[in-house]
């Protein structure tokens, strides 16, 4: 499985990413927490990375997430990707996300 | 696991915020462990007075207590070798309590001082080794052995002093000196609540998503200054009082039975804004800070305390209660009841 620190920006974007099964989310009204089962460390995602993790996690590749976002929020689809990139770096640095490996062979 | 670090009093809670705003990067912090939040040196540990009996008031099933240094010393002979600290609770350089977790004998608590508790893995038992010269080592029980049995038994325990009124429970939190106590005493002045618990309440998230209240010790502590700040008249409303450590102790008769959460009421101190307010988008952090018990560790332990918090947080009864200077518990009292016969 790669890692973030062998991926590229445009491969990052290229890839499906998926929250591991140590790891949970629940939504409130203003904040969404993302708890580490393993760590016992909890982690605050604001409104937008929200609905970002909710986005990636059913999208089969990071890009195919960016229409949807743009749309819903009304902004440029290269702000939403150059966000989604810094978004998936800090969860995947924190171990909230796990990139899925299209090819195990 | 390790010893989590214990937050100093008073320092401001690091967020660990990651987010994004279209351009705007948030804080990205290294993570919030709750356990790092809750334990201030000098918190509410070792405050709580006894239960009498110490039997878990969580389910018809009690929590059998040993008093049984010599067994607690065989099983823990046998284990203390795979045991691991889960927690630490310091006042500066003096160890107020420390949790060790041993896989097939359970959590073995140790206030030095005080003595040894420990709790069998399914929290249906807790042997006791008490230190033969302090006659108040039962204070261990409610204010540390039994909130963590009861987490293993499937509840989740706040810190919070709570009331049934009108059928549906009340229930207080905040930091210590923050007046629950003193708040569900005046509430029981007024005659028209029962208590529910002082100090600890344990919560159960039902399957069919209602959050229920338990009943706990039939016990309610005062601190010396609100003792003294009552009339005779007061007092005698409560009934005769023993000192406990600090406290003044009163017998109390508690809630029959448990009842549906009702209202959660975060005080705070504040000279501005409206003594109550309820909160449209309340802070999970400080949901998840206000559980009393932070040793248990395991991942459905972890999700539970979470889907509490999003269960409280969705019911839309969470308020903030200012309480303002000079503003004494029975005026809060009054105030609070008025809001309550409102919803």
């Amino acid at each position: 499985m790669p890692t973030m620190s062998q991926l590229s920006d445009q491969e990052l974007l290229a890839n499906q990413v998926r929250l591991p099964q140590h790891v949970v989310h629940r939504s409130f009204v203003a904040e969404t927490v993302v708890l580490n089962l393993r760590t016992g460390k909890y982690h605050g995602l604001n409104p937008t990375a929200g609905k970002m993790l909710e986005a990636l996690a059913v999208a089969p590749t990071v890009r195919a997430s960016v229409p949807e976002l743009a749309r819903e929020y009304g902004v440029e689809p290269a702000k939403v990707e150059s966000d989604l990139i810094v978004l998936c770096q800090g969860l995947l640095q924190r171990g909230l996300i796990e990139i899925v490996d299209a090819d195990p062979a | 696991m390790p010893i989590q670090p214990e937050a100093p009093a008073g320092r401001a809670r690091e967020r660990a915020t990651i987010g994004v705003a279209f351009g705007l990067l948030l804080d990205v912090g290294a993570g919030i462990d709750i356990a790092g939040i809750v334990d201030t040196p000098g918190g509410h540990d070792l405050e709580a007075a006894s239960p009498e009996p110490p039997v878990s008031p969580l389910s018809a099933e009690p929590t059998r207590v040993r008093l049984d240094p010599l067994e607690l010393e065989r099983r823990w002979a046998s284990a203390a070798h795979a045991a691991e600290r889960v927690r630490e609770l310091r006042d500066g350089d003096t160890v107020l309590l420390t949790v060790e977790l041993a896989p097939h004998a359970g959590y073995l608590l140790h206030a030095p001082g005080f003595g040894r508790i420990l709790i069998a893995p399914d929290g249906c038992e807790l042997v006791c080794a008490p230190e033969p010269d302090n006659s108040q080592w039962t204070a261990l029980l409610p204010a540390q052995a039994l909130p963590l049995a009861a987490t293993l038994r499937g509840f989740e325990v706040l810190h919070a002093s709570g009331v049934v009124l009108g059928g549906r429970a009340a229930l207080f939190t905040g930091p210590p000196g923050a007046g629950k106590s003193s708040l569900a005493a005046a509430l029981l002045r007024r005659g028209a609540a029962e208590l529910l618990s002082d100090d600890t309440v344990a919560l159960q998230l039902r399957g069919d998503g209602a959050l229920v209240a338990y009943p706990g010790a039939a016990l309610l502590q005062l601190r010396a200054a609100e003792h003294e700040r009552l009339s005779t008249r007061e007092r005698a409303l409560l009934g005769p009082p023993t000192t406990f450590l600090d406290k003044q102790r009163y017998s109390q008769s508690v809630a029959a039975s448990p009842a549906p959460f009702g209202e959660l009421f975060l005080l705070e101190r504040s000279a501005h804004g409206p003594p109550i307010e309820r909160i449209e988008a309340v802070d999970p952090f400080a949901l998840l800070a206000s559980t009393f018990n932070l040793s248990v560790r395991m991942p459905e332990r972890l999700t539970r305390h979470l889907d509490l918090a999003v269960a409280l947080a969705a019911s839309g009864r969470i308020h903030r209660l200012r309480v303002r200077p000079g503003t004494d518990a029975t005026q809060l009292a009054e105030i609070v009841h008025e809001r309550l016969l409102e919803l």
